[in-house]
């Protein structure tokens, strides 16, 4: 076989992936020619993909326009760091449930489950009153804690189901070599779950950073609102600013790629590591 | 493993960061001194409204050193949540939107100090009367009126005057007038310009434009009656304001495809798109279509919405304004801000910006005395009723809009439909009772 | 003195999570089961009802109609994110070349905000200027626009495919991370013993995917079940309720029509349909694990 050879799998393999690619950027491309409109050409009643007078004053307004740039600081400050408060907390239960036996390991993951069972409108209002009752309200602090707690529910069984998958002998081998609990999930076990813990803290950075009714209601000053706040903020009661709502989709898309493109990278790397062990 | 202590301490500094930048930011900063009275809106975040209202905001507060005023900005869908939330635990700001739909709400929360007192009953006769009425739960003033956006007809000027066409005024010429205007305009066979942008969507946009259409028949959703609420969906009237709808679209087809999923927003786009030439919508809409196409500037007008003969239109006057809240300690300063607000010249630009007609008896005269394409819906508010302020009107209106939804797919005829609306309302009234 | 420790040290590692969720998920959810015994407008009306809200939900026909709604679009949503996420990671584990490019565009819906999400596809349905309609009449697929979310038969799989493009980016990067953690020697020994593609897969991929697939199953189910967003942007329930999802239903009693108590009662009844849907999949998915 040639290199350049393709089997008759892959084609099929490309054949599908070049097609779901095309489902996925058409959207997406239409997100974009919108954000290049002018107001007069967004409702034309012919689809028309190239804007007969592209320009970028939606992507210039949103900075100038809006406080987008606060929003921004806001929603990378707050996402960041609940992200990697989930993340540790999870690995860690991740751990404790699958390499200790105690009683209610099964019933705490069931329990965590509870608030992503509850209509989350209902939780709104006792979250204002338990961050209102410890004053909490219009800070990030706020929402870095009410994001923990949306996170980690996925967080702890993602990880719980990638240690799972580690095989416990090596916890065995390495209480041989004398190491300590601590050491052999910080050492040994943990490394190995890395592309677990990359897409879950994908997971985790999405869905803080696209977190919108929580955001809203638990903050209220201009300086302490998050991206998804300025975005709902261009859908009027009358009227959409459709280029500028766009333009801005697009802002917000550029972290999340960027973190994507940057974790996705450790998937890869952590399955190396996997198969040289 | 230094990969793994580094990314741990990477992560460390982060946390200790993020708390430290956290817990700085947040440190509320009073050092001015005098008053910030807080205003939760969702005007203020919208265009071209917000610009207006913070212009508004900044001269006061350039007239007023020591006053400060601070704006909460809510999208108005969010705007409930957001408030229940400040009541159940107490922190309402001084100032916050109301509207006739939440009027009766908040007083049962116990929110809105009694604005007669608070303004003044002198400034409160300055009020056109409709609005003071729609304001008012069990004869207090809960808000301060400060837009209406009443229903009328928008209708294309050039196209009626090229059919010879007038404005309608009843269904029938209404109708006539939505025959005459669909056409295919290219001759390739195809319908490609339509009578009526219909809105037929199951949501309160869509109730917004039934509801008068109904009471414009002669029919009432719902009704105070003695201690209760009485409906008439049922009445041979309202079949007959079903029947329109289904007839639009089935008998008569003046209305583009899709009138189920036809809110605001789409019915906006086909008459800016030039697709349709009349659209039932509030004194908004105009500036929102020539927004999206200033082409059609002066070849928009209103009028009232039609009615069926022996009856009188009728109009959803679509009011908003500010309650003061009950436990604010300065009830008197964000009075003097909500008076500033309401001033001829202030309303008059805010309307002038933004479409929303005032409530103001003086700047109402103003907008009236220049003629514009505004002058309609002025016209419109005569007819304006108060929406019953049932704790249940709601699923009162959305009974209706699944009512509309089911003649216009043949799923009933207009007397089933406009029965199961009403015994719909009535399980509500029951519950309530 | 071994397992005594051992469950020392399981509940030291769980330590943090427990703490966070006995705050943040006892005291919200037991507030939401408390309003439910009343007749509430959360400021100055308290009253105890007992299970008055529960026999009101009972028979009440808008809202049983609703959960079936909610079950036939919760189902339509999970099983299409499963098995087009879990698809497409499967092809993007096949190490071709321009996988990273690959990878990257098709997990871009989700990178979206679901509002975003919504009005693109509102838009894509719009029967007059939309895309569906111009590019299925230019290609002479169909013969006059459709009105996608007018007709009750279409409506449902209409939300749900919109749906499904916002969510199986999820299920296809955990599932892609899971097959990363599937140790390659259980490969190897499958190959020693002879085993086909399809027997790799059913015998070492399946097994190795278990246990992420019940977290990824029994969340989307929950989630999607109380999903509210882009269904009420697309059709706000109708037409004539064929998409009025329960989510939609809470939101009306509790934000418009103030019966908090109404609203929490319906919540709870999502809650235990949730938790018995989850018991089913760990029973189901975990029998042959042990």
């Amino acid at each position: 076989m040639t290199r350049n050879a393709i089997r008759p799998a892959d084609a099929v393999a490309y054949g599908l992936l070049v097609l779901s690619s095309l489902v996925v950027l058409v959207p997406v491309g239409w997100m974009l020619s919108t954000a290049l409109k002018g107001s007069d050409e967004l409702f034309s009643q012919t689809v028309r993909w190239l804007p007969q007078n592209p320009s970028l004053d939606a992507f210039v307004r949103v900075f100038t326009d809006y406080p987008f740039g606060a929003y921004f600081a806001n929603s990378i400050l707050i996402v960041t760091v609940s992200t990697v408060i989930a993340i540790a907390f999870a690995a860690l239960a991740g751990y404790g449930v699958t390499r200790f036996h105690f009683r209610g390991r099964g019933s705490l993951m069931t329990f965590l489950l509870l608030t992503q069972m509850f209509p989350s409108i209902m939780l709104l209002i006792p979250y204002f009153k338990l961050f209102q009752s410890v004053g909490l309200i219009d800070t990030r602090t706020a929402l870095i804690i009410a994001y923990v707690s949306f996170q980690l529910p996925l967080c702890s069984w993602m990880m719980v189901g990638y240690f799972r998958s580690v095989p416990t002998e090596l916890d065995a081998a390495a209480a041989v070599d004398g190491c300590s609990r601590l050491r052999t999930f910080f050492q040994i076990i943990l490394p190995l779950t890395l592309p677990g813990v990359a897409a879950t803290a994908i997971y985790a950075f999405i869905s803080g950073w696209n977190e919108y009714l929580f955001a809203l209601v638990l903050t209220s000053s201009e300086d302490k609102k998050t991206v998804p706040v300025g975005i709902g903020q261009l859908i009027g009661q009358y009227r959409i600013q459709w280029n500028d709502l766009m333009a801005a989709s697009l802002y917000a898309l550029v972290p999340l790629t960027l973190i994507f493109i940057f974790l996705q990278r450790r998937i890869i790397s952590g399955m190396t590591a996997g198969a040289v062990k | 493993m230094r990969t793994t202590r580094t990314v741990g301490m990477l992560a460390a500094a982060v946390l200790a960061g993020g708390a430290l930048t956290a817990c700085s930011g947040d440190e509320a900063d009073d050092s001015a001194g005098g008053t910030t009275i807080t205003v939760l809106s969702s005007t203020i975040v919208e265009s071209p409204e917000g610009e207006v209202e913070q212009e508004i905001a900044d001269e006061f507060m350039a007239q007023n050193p020591d006053v400060t005023i601070e704006y909460i900005g809510v999208p108005s869908n969010e705007l409930q949540p957001k408030l229940v939330a400040m009541a159940s635990s107490g922190t309402l700001p001084d100032i916050f939107f109301n509207d006739p739909a939440f009027a009766a709400k908040s007083v049962d929360l116990g929110a809105p100090a009694d604005l007669d007192e608070v303004l003044g009953s002198e400034f409160v006769a300055g009020f056109d009367s409709q609005g003071v009425e729609q304001a008012s739960v069990d004869g207090t003033m809960t808000f301060a009126p400060w837009y209406g956006v009443p229903t009328g007809l928008i209708y294309r000027t050039d196209w009626f005057a090229d059919a010879g066409l007038e404005a309608p005024g009843t269904w029938d010429e209404f109708i006539e007038a939505a025959r005459q205007t669909t056409a295919d305009t290219d001759g390739d066979g195809e319908i490609d310009r339509w009578g009526v942008a219909l809105l037929g969507s199951a949501d309160l946009s869509g109730a917004g434009r039934f509801l008068p259409v109904l009471r414009s028949f002669g029919a009432v959703e719902l009704e105070a009656d003695g201690e209760g609420w009485a409906t008439g969906y049922d009445t041979p009237e309202a079949s007959e304001a079903f029947q329109l709808y289904g007839d639009l679209v089935n008998e008569y087809e003046v209305t583009p495809v899709g009138t189920l999923s036809t809110s605001y927003p789409e019915a906006v786009n086909l008459m800016s798109s030039g697709s349709t030439a009349m659209m039932i919508s509030g004194s908004n809409g105009i500036g929102a279509i020539l927004a999206q196409n200033p082409d059609l500037t002066g070849k928009l007008a209103a009028v009232p919405v039609p009615h069926a003969e022996g009856h009188e239109p009728a109009a959803n006057l679509g009011l908003g304004g500010y309650s003061i809240s009950e436990t604010s300690g300065q009830k008197e300063i964000a009075g003097e801000y909500l008076k500033f607000l309401l001033s001829k010249e202030n309303q008059v630009k805010w309307s002038e910006a933004t479409g929303r007609i005032p409530m103001r008896s003086d700047a109402l005269d103003a907008i009236q005395a220049a003629e514009g394409d505004l002058a309609g819906f002025v016209e419109a508010i005569q007819y304006g009723y108060a929406p019953p302020q049932a704790p249940f009107y709601t699923s009162v209106q959305i009974a209706g809009t699944e009512a509309y939804q089911s003649v216009i797919l043949g799923d009933a005829t207009a007397e089933e439909a406009a029965a199961a609306a009403a015994r719909a309302t009535r399980e509500e009234i029951e519950r309530a009772g | 003195m071994q397992s005594t420790r051992d469950a020392i040290a399981g509940r030291l590692f769980t330590l943090p999570v427990l703490v966070v969720s006995l705050v943040l998920v006892a005291y919200p959810i037991l507030y939401g089961i408390g309003l439910s015994f009343f007749d509430t407008n959360l400021v100055n009306r308290w009253d105890f009802i007992g299970l008055e809200n529960y026999a009101r939900l009972a028979t009440d026909g808008s809202f049983l109609n609703s959960i079936l709604v909610t079950f036939g679009f919760a189902f339509l949503v999970v099983a299409g994110n499963l098995v087009v996420g879990t698809c497409l990671a499967l092809l993007l584990d096949r190490g071709l070349r321009y996988t990273t490019v690959f990878r990257v565009v098709l997990v871009l819906p989700w990178l979206f905000p679901e509002v975003v999400v919504a009005l693109i596809w509102k838009w894509m349905y719009n029967p007059v200027y939309g895309l569906f309609n111009a590019d299925l009449l230019a290609a002479g697929i169909i013969d006059e626009p459709v009105a996608w979310l007018d007709d009750p038969n279409l409506a449902l799989f209409a939300v749900a495919l919109a749906a499904i493009w916002k969510g199986y980016p999820l299920v296809m990067v955990l599932v892609l991370a899971g097959l990363q953690t599937i140790p390659r020697e259980l490969y190897e020994a499958a190959s020693l013993d002879r085993a086909g593609r399809l027997g790799k897969f059913r015998h070492v991929t399946l097994p190795g995917l278990r246990p992420v697939l019940l977290a990824v199953v029994v969340l989307e189910t929950a989630w999607w079940f109380k999903h509210f967003t882009i269904v009420w942007l697309l059709t706000s329930g109708g037409p004539a309720g064929a998409t009025s999802v329960v989510s939609i239903d809470i939101y009306e009693r509790a934000f418009k029509n103030f019966q908090w108590g109404d609203a929490a009662a319906a919540a709870v009844v999502v809650l235990v349909i949730c938790l018995a849907l989850s018991a089913i999949y760990q029973k189901v998915l975990h029998r042959d694990d042990s």
